[in-house]
């Protein structure tokens, strides 16, 4: 069973003239994924991304998250949905500065209202298993923009949500710090079972990513199934 | 006040100037009645009674009037008051106290006052003439007052007018021009005292009103009552009757 | 505690602009708090002066006195009244005196005025007149029939120590009452109505002038506090007849001068008036703040937003930063206001350059003493931090309407 599933999902911008950002695209997510949304500046991934993070409104179609239509909900009822079962990384300027590292950690468990107790505990362990430990009480522009990036997986997917949605996560960072970021995300998808959707135009992404989906003009072009290794996927 | 006066214009020239005036002539009207009340000169004993819910009283008084504007008036009865003189020229007033010996001059704050605790103002006593020049004056009609024809005249000040009143009407007899009533109204219409004439008879060759009842309206129970027993007119009254000298008089 | 946390920190995020955002409040407050102190001194001053000087706080008549005064209408059973009045609690002194109409002359002039028949001693208790003689004595020398008169009066009559003066009135029984007086004494109280249109003698001198016999019109009470007013109202109002024959009427002094009140509460008005401007000004140097704070903070926003913050999550961190603000603001604002008013409670301020228009009003000095009191702190510390607060909704809900979606691209 698929844990997203979209269904003739068309968003229209229109400023001067109306631009069909995503065109009746149809897609199922599975659990466990670990995809790429590709495609050159404007291809619609973006929007793609934002509206299954319920960021955004589809003007037609369908969008299921678990048994929860989220196209359905009103906007109180879409941020607690996001809250509870979508985490999200950006391409930059992610964390809250005026919050240490930990905090930031702690954010999404206070909303929910879990104990401090327990937030914190929390947020200390994953911290210390991305190596992080010893920059918890840091402001974030005391860290590096990998570690910056890395914290934000942290917080994404801390309070275990279904989908993490990550857009452009390595867009501002170098090869080698964009390889770790991959790393750490792979582990969690391996170790945890995190579900993962990117949009993303580094070919370093896309290697990595077990299912490709190509983007073009809104619609989806290419589809496909690969090993982790980078080899096309089991039929 | 219309306290003790008289002098008339002689009842032949009125009855002249009536005939004459076939459509009434406001304005000769109450310049004929003021006369009528007044004369050129006038002495007179007269009783004052003063009535309020808490006590009555009867002060018993002469007086000596010479047209236009000096009176002088001396309390004769009871003991307490006797020899109190109220002496008015013109504007100018003064009392004089003979408990204390002194002479008062009563100041223009004052004029509002009662004289002597009586419903009649001091002012009543000063802007006697009044009636004639600082109002202008309206027949209303004819209505029938104690058995006798009488002109209702509405008499209202004039915009610069020192007066106190907001209008102040008056029934005046058509056959003599005597008045029967006056009701003084404030400025802002409310009836305030009601003066009566009554007891209307011969004083000398002429009739007069011997009986003049002053109502308060704002006060209810309060009025004060004035009976001429004796009234003389038009006699020349000596220049020093009305003098401070002559206030300080014992008698 | 996290939003805490964060609009605390938030707040200090551009320390110049804050700093200056909490001067404002704090300032704001500082002058409505000492602003609403001087008035709340002045004011009590002002009573305490009418009340000292010759009204007192209550007064027992026969009822009906007040609205229509007259020697007909005597206190019925003053040593009841007295009796009545010596149980008080809260007593500082009483005086029963006989007031009354006339006409004060000399041979120079004369003046139309009011007569108060007192005992001199006991009238001490309850008014400051005894302190006011500048020239001659308080009804204190043996001559006959002394009279005290104010210093206008006694220009007005050109009557000096030692002259004589006529009074002449009504006397009760309908009579024309006169007596000659010896002026024993000139004062000077600072109340334009006193000083110009008042005589004092002796009350047993007025109740022959008046023909009262042994009657007197009123009984005037001090108290200890104008706070012990009501329940002392009461408990006489419990102690003497109300109704029927021989009713009295006990009445505050607030009661018998309601112009006092009329004019502290127009005054009060006239202040509101002016601290609505000062809101308003300072509203819009404070909106102005939060929403540049606002605007900083867009994509901030968006990441919360996108985070699962709820749109009034989002409000209410606007508003805790505004609190936050008011808050630092007040507690600065509140002392420095609270010690100017102390400091102007104990010192005062010297109003002598308005002092013409304030002695047509019955001040009677220049000196104003602040008072603070804790309806003041209270209600003004309140009314600033409800300011900020609701300024602050603006731009909070603007923040909270932001689209995550276009927030989070916003440059």
């Amino acid at each position: 069973m698929s844990l997203v599933t979209i269904q003739h999902l068309t968003k229209i911008y229109s400023n001067h003239v109306s631009v069909r950002a995503i065109d009746d695209v149809s897609l199922a997510l599975e659990r466990g994924a670990f995809a790429a949304l590709a495609g050159p500046s404007g291809s619609g991934k973006t929007t793609l991304l934002n509206l299954v993070g319920g960021l955004d409104r589809p003007d037609r179609g369908t969008i299921v998250i678990g048994d929860a239509e989220i196209t359905a909900m009103p906007a109180g009822a879409l941020a607690d949905f996001r809250l509870a079962h979508v985490g999200f990384i950006f391409q930059a300027f992610n964390l809250f500065p005026v919050l240490t590292v930990l905090e930031n950690l702690e954010f999404v468990p206070a909303l929910q209202g879990r104990p401090a107790a327990d937030r914190r505990r929390r947020a200390r362990e994953l911290l210390a298993a991305v190596d992080l430990a010893e920059v918890g009480d840091k402001r974030p522009n005391e860290l590096s923009g990998g570690q910056q990036q890395r914290v934000a997986v942290v917080r994404a997917i801390l309070t275990e949500p279904e989908v993490v949605l990550a857009d452009e996560p390595t867009a501002n960072l170098d090869t080698a710090n964009g390889a770790r970021l991959l790393d750490l995300m792979e582990r969690l998808n391996r170790e945890r079972g995190v579900t993962f959707l990117f949009s993303t135009h580094d070919p370093q992404v896309m290697a990595r990513a077990r299912r490709l989906i190509r983007l073009r003009d809104g619609r989806v072009e290419g589809d496909e199934q690969r090993t982790p290794a980078g080899e096309p996927a089991r039929p | 006040m219309k306290l003790g006066i008289t002098a008339a214009a002689g009842l032949l020239l009125a009855a002249a100037l009536r005939v004459a005036a076939a459509p009434p002539d406001a304005l000769a009207i109450a310049r004929r009645s003021d006369e009528a009340l007044k004369g050129k000169t006038q002495h007179a004993r007269v009783s004052m009674t003063v009535r309020t819910p808490d006590w009555e009283r009867t002060l018993d008084m002469e007086s000596w009037y010479a047209n236009p504007d000096r009176m002088f008036i001396r309390i004769t009865a009871p003991a307490k008051e006797a020899g109190t003189a109220t002496l008015r020229i013109g504007q100018n007033m003064w009392n004089y106290l003979p408990q204390v010996e002194r002479v008062i001059k009563i100041p223009p704050s004052l004029m509002l006052q009662p004289w002597m605790g009586s419903d009649f103002s001091n002012d009543d006593l000063v802007k006697e003439s009044s009636l004639v020049t600082d109002y202008t004056h309206a027949i209303e009609g004819e209505e029938t007052m104690g058995g006798d024809r009488c002109y209702r005249l509405v008499a209202t000040p004039k915009p610069d007018a020192p007066v106190v009143w907001g209008k102040l009407v008056l029934w005046i007899r058509v056959s003599d021009d005597l008045p029967r009533k006056e009701e003084y109204y404030g400025e802002n219409g409310d009836l305030r005292k009601v003066l009566t004439f009554d007891d209307i008879g011969p004083a000398g060759h002429r009739p007069y009103p011997m009986r003049w009842t002053m109502r308060s309206i704002a006060k209810p129970g309060h009025e004060t009552v004035l009976v001429f027993h004796a009234i003389e007119f038009d006699r020349p009254i000596p220049d020093r009757i009305f003098t401070q000298q002559n206030l300080k008089r014992v008698f | 505690m996290l939003f805490l946390t964060m609009a605390w920190r938030n707040v200090w995020r551009n320390r110049r602009r804050s700093a200056l955002t909490v001067s404002v409040i704090a300032l704001s407050l500082t002058f409505n708090i000492l602003m609403r102190g001087i008035g709340d001194g002045f004011h009590e001053q002002m009573v305490d002066n009418s009340v000292r000087a010759n009204i007192g706080h209550l007064q027992v008549h026969r009822k009906g006195y007040h609205d229509d005064p007259g020697l007909n209408r005597t206190l019925p059973d003053p040593a009841r009244v007295a009796r009545a009045i010596r149980a008080l609690p809260a007593l500082r002194g009483y005086s029963l005196r006989v007031l009354g109409d006339g006409l004060a002359s000399t041979d120079e002039n004369s003046a139309g005025i009011a007569i108060v028949g007192i005992d001199p001693a006991q009238e001490r208790t309850v008014t400051t007149i005894s302190h006011a003689v500048t020239e001659g004595t308080y009804l204190g020398d043996d001559a006959p029939r002394p009279v005290l008169i104010g210093e206008r009066l006694a220009a007005t009559l050109k009557a000096r120590l030692g002259d004589k003066i006529v009074l002449l009135v009504q006397a009760a029984d309908g009579s024309m009452g006169a007596q000659l007086f010896h002026v024993s004494g000139i004062f000077r109280s600072g109340a334009p109505d006193l000083d110009r249109g008042v005589a004092y003698i002796r009350r047993q001198d007025a109740q022959d002038l008046f023909a009262l016999g042994d009657r007197v019109t009123e009984a005037v009470v001090l108290l200890d506090a104008s706070a012990a007013v009501p329940a002392a109202q009461a408990a006489l109002r419990a102690a003497l007849p109300v109704e029927g024959a021989g009713a009295c009427e006990v009445l505050s002094w607030n009661q018998v001068e309601p112009f006092l009140e009329q004019f502290i509460v127009l005054d009060d008005a006239f202040f509101y008036i002016i601290v609505a401007i000062l809101f308003i000004v300072i509203s819009i140097g404070i909106l102005n703040t939060i929403l540049m704070s606002v605007f900083e903070r867009v994509r901030e926003f968006g990441v919360m937003m996108a985070l699962g913050t709820r749109p009034r999550q989002v409000v209410r961190l606007v508003v805790l930063e505004a609190a936050v603000l008011a808050a630092v603001g007040i507690a600065v604002g509140g002392t420095l206001g609270s010690l100017l008013t102390i400091y102007f409670a104990e010192n005062g301020i010297d109003l002598s350059s308005f002092a013409a228009g304030a002695a047509s009003i019955g001040i009677t000095t220049t000196m104003v003493y602040s008072r603070l009191t804790v309806a003041n702190v209270v209600l003004s510390n309140l009314a600033v931090f409800l300011l900020v607060v609701l300024v602050a909704l603006y731009p909070a809900v603007h923040a909270a309407r932001l689209r995550p979606v276009d927030a989070i691209r916003h440059v």
